[in-house]
């Protein structure tokens, strides 16, 4: 069996997770920021990273940052924005050729520790603050970014659907933040507000490649220069069960098909024992294309091209998104109304129990192949404070029975259903 | 059963050519929990016109290869993906201009997930009412795709560029021309195109190569196969210039989407000639419109391109072509300004420090490809129906000379090739 468990450490107020290994041909570096949802720092911790990318003290110009990635044998470099339960997340990642593979003079692995550390952590400033002209550019980079979720209409009627659904809540905030806000963010506002965010986030940094604890630990020692002593840790989301009824909302745009999309609370997260049900509740629903939804809504009514449901255990709630002819509304929510039902009531056969099992198993473990996908994995165990190997997942799930999926199905409520049609009567 | 040692990226690729003319590739990743297959046809939505050796020569429905790729799918005794969910795989298929994929991914019962893959492909079972019932499926497909600008400016600038090559036909075709097909269209197709002498096999993974070849070789034995006649695919001659300078249309957007490119005069390579130019083509787009490039950075700045700004190189043996743009407030501004830097450089040329680290970056890229089964199994599959080998990509990359890149910069960006798609709001 390959050796799929992180040496967990800390170094430099991180927690450093590590994973030696040479089955791949690069060192995978991840470096996540968490910080609780909050309308008053979700648009200036998101705009941080863009402006972070633009200049360092050693690449104060940006095409030299960027040559810099090309001379490290075009190492990866980015970033994502994401919630995870009730945190934004800021995810950068480096991905950098085993100087194995190359004639390189110098030590890849390290070379990249001093840019991701810099990057991170020593920004070109003027006036003790950040550049002024990468703000501003930065700034209307974000609001295009905000502004064009509107161009793919399956991510944007996903996205209404979770705002609509949790309006109370900060869940309701992208990640991206808030366009109303970028306008009155000054590069000193936002340089005081990453020093906050520098301090005050959730860091853990993963390593997975041929490498060790210890040299990891001496080259963050050695490139990030953070002033904290201590780690921090997460506190896991409170979940909430629909308090209302089904509400059902309705929007126009200019668009051909219209997009169905639907919104389930669950009251079991990622730590509790039912985490299990709860994934083969998603998937025996939903999660594949041997799942109810596919089947009845694709296969049998011929109504749609994808069918399909997810579930996030950290936030405790799943979603339905299917796209269809706008007359068909009615029929479609019809038919999977009848699979929740289905689902509460247990109607559950042997034959999609053992091929949801059988899916749920090989998406554990092909998860192993990929440094990225382990580092994820592990992360979830930080956010959750729950440890549960990937060995540990499956043999739960293995264990479960139609009968615990039938109880898991009485924790999914749903909560709303949001319609994206086209702006033509029909 | 043949066996290539590729000494500079630590890889051993083992190879069989079956009695049947079907070319087998088994890859061997040790340590890896997944395998994952892809069977491949030399057949993609460009394919619409043929003669197969003493047949009669046939025209067939825009969208049949994508058509034909969804009814594989259904067996008589039902639908292949419950056979692949009971072994925990997780299988898909696409098409493409040139080639139609079949493929799964599993870490369990390998043997019986690649009998299943082999034998459905292998296995067309159509009727008039599984066609029939498909046709409400791809149309909410085709809707889909109606919706996504990304897809609208790529495919409005395919067919600004081509006049008759079919590559400018939407590859699931329209509403319309699905709707006329017939189930003898269809047997039409897959008896001119799934002979295993036009299909590649590749098993990448945690596999023996000897117990795998073995495996395929008897499957194979069992299956009686006429010898194919020559297929003929006939494109009636496309003109050099474009079919239109500009193409424009309308969608909901947020910014308006500028995607131009120049259409390649002479085609017709092929095998390690076709490579080297595709690779050249590639590196030289990356001199002229990469991140790191003054270019990018003046746009950026100018606020006339944001992140999305990226470009490509298409080339198969019949048609060539870029594509290079995204979103940007003023597509007339950007264009001008891009004619106006890009002529500089064609004037001047590249330097030699700048080709040197694109160059690495290039190489880097590639090797970092090859952490992904997926990426391993698709590109290689299509460098082979293009006459061409995957894992000789690095010493062709070294070979490169600044003065090729230079040269290929006069011949291709040729602005009577140019041609413009633009998405903008109704």
């Amino acid at each position: 069996m390959t050796k799929t468990e992180f040496e967990h450490g800390t170094a430099g107020g991180m927690r450093i997770h590590v994973l030696p290994t040479r089955r791949f041909k690069t060192f995978a570096i991840s470096l996540y920021a968490g910080s609780p949802l909050a309308e008053d720092t979700v648009t200036t911790t998101a705009l941080t990273p863009f402006v972070l990318r633009r200049g360092t003290v050693s690449y104060p110009e940006t095409r030299a940052f960027r040559e810099r990635l090309e001379q490290l044998y075009g190492a990866g470099f980015g970033f994502d924005i994401y919630k995870r339960g009730d945190y934004q997340i800021v995810h950068f990642r480096m991905d950098t050729i085993n100087d194995s593979f190359v004639n390189s003079p110098e030590s890849l692995l390290s070379s990249s520790f001093a840019f991701l550390g810099e990057a991170f952590t020593e920004p070109v400033l003027e006036n003790g603050a950040f550049r002024k002209e990468y703000v501003q550019t930065e700034r209307d980079t974000v609001r295009k970014k905000l502004e064009s979720i509107v161009n793919d209409k399956i991510r944007y009627a996903a996205e209404r659907c979770i705002e609509v659904m949790c309006k109370d809540e900060p869940y309701r905030l992208h990640p991206l933040g808030e366009r109303k806000d970028l306008e009155g963010i000054t590069p000193d506002g936002l340089y005081q507000a990453y020093r906050k965010w520098l301090d005050e986030s959730v860091l853990d940094l993963y390593v997975v490649g041929d490498t060790t604890l210890d040299e990891v630990k001496k080259l963050v020692e050695e490139h990030f220069k953070l002033d904290r002593t201590q780690t921090k840790d997460y506190k896991p989301s409170v979940t909430r069960a629909a308090a209302r009824d089904t509400q059902t909302v309705i929007e126009q745009l200019d668009i051909n098909q219209g997009k169905l999309n639907m919104g389930l609370r669950s009251t079991i997260t990622y730590g509790d024992d039912e985490y299990a049900a709860a994934l083969l509740y998603n998937g025996i629903l939903g999660g594949y294309p041997h799942s109810k939804l596919f089947v009845n809504v694709r296969e049998k009514a011929s109504l749609a091209y994808y069918a399909s449901s997810r579930y996030d255990g950290l936030k405790g709630i799943a979603t339905i998104q299917s796209g269809i002819e706008v007359q068909n509304f009615d029929k479609a929510v019809d038919i999977i109304r009848k699979q929740l039902d289905d689902m509460a009531q247990g109607a559950i056969t042997d034959i999609e129990m053992s091929q949801t099992k059988a899916m749920i198993r090989n998406v554990i473990k092909e998860m192993q192949d990929s440094a990225f996908e382990m580092i994820a994995y592990d992360f979830n165990r930080q956010l959750s404070g729950k440890e549960r190997t990937p060995d540990e997942l499956l043999d739960q799930v293995d264990r479960m029975s139609a009968d615990d999926v039938k109880q898991a199905a009485s924790a999914f409520s749903l909560d709303t259903i949001y319609f994206l049609k086209g702006q033509k009567e029909e | 059963m043949e066996r290539i040692h590729y000494d500079n990226l630590q890889e051993t690729l083992y190879y069989e050519v079956m009695d049947n003319g079907l070319r087998v590739y088994v890859l061997p990743k040790p340590g890896f929990q997944k395998t994952y297959a892809t069977f491949a046809t030399k057949y993609g939505s460009v394919d619409n016109h043929f003669k197969v050796e003493g047949a009669a020569e046939v025209r067939v429905p825009d969208g049949i290869a994508h058509f034909l790729e969804h009814k594989m799918f259904e067996e008589p005794e039902g639908d292949i993906f419950a056979k692949f969910a009971s072994n925990g795989a997780s299988a898909n298929a696409f098409t493409s201009f040139d080639q139609t994929v079949y493929l799964f991914s599993a870490t369990d019962h390998i043997h019986e997930n690649l009998e299943t893959l082999i034998d459905f492909v292998q296995n067309p079972y159509f009727t008039d009412q599984n066609v029939e019932k498909e046709k409400g499926i791809i149309g909410q497909e085709i809707n889909m795709y109606q919706d996504n600008p990304d897809w609208r400016v790529y495919f409005g600038l395919i067919e600004a560029m081509f006049k008759v090559h079919p590559v400018h036909i939407d590859i699931a075709g329209t509403v319309e021309s699905i709707g006329t097909i017939t189930k003898e269209d269809l047997y039409t197709c897959y008896n001119a195109f799934y002979h295993p002498s036009n299909m590649l096999l590749f098993v990448v993974g945690g596999v023996d190569p000897e117990e795998t070849m073995n495996l395929i070789r008897s499957n194979q034995a069992r299956k009686s196969y006429d010898q194919q006649g020559k297929i003929e695919r006939i494109f009636d001659p496309e003109p050099t210039e474009v079919a239109e300078k500009r193409r424009e249309s309308r969608l909901a957007v947020s910014l308006p989407k500028c995607l131009f490119g120049f259409k390649e005069k002479e085609t017709g390579l092929s095998g390690e000639e076709q490579l080297r130019r595709d690779l050249t083509t590639k590196l030289m787009m990356d001199l002229l419109f990469g991140a790191s490039t003054e270019l990018y950075q003046k746009l950026y700045e100018d606020d006339l391109i944001s992140d999305s700004f990226g470009h490509e190189y298409n080339s198969s043996p019949e048609y060539a072509f870029s594509a290079v743009g995204g979103d940007t407030k003023d597509p007339d501004a950007l264009l001008a300004r891009i004619r106006e830097e890009v002529d500089k450089l064609k004037a001047s040329g590249f330097r030699e420090d700048d080709f040197e680290r694109a160059r690495k970056k290039k190489m880097g890229g590639y090797l970092r490809m090859l952490n992904s089964p997926e990426n391993i199994a698709h590109e290689f599959t299509r460098y082979q129906f293009r006459g061409a080998d995957l894992f000789k990509v690095l010493p062709v990359y070294e070979s490169i000379t600044l003065e090729e890149v230079n040269r290929r910069l006069q011949e291709h960006v040729d602005w009577n090739q140019l041609a413009v798609s633009i998405v903008v709001s109704p």
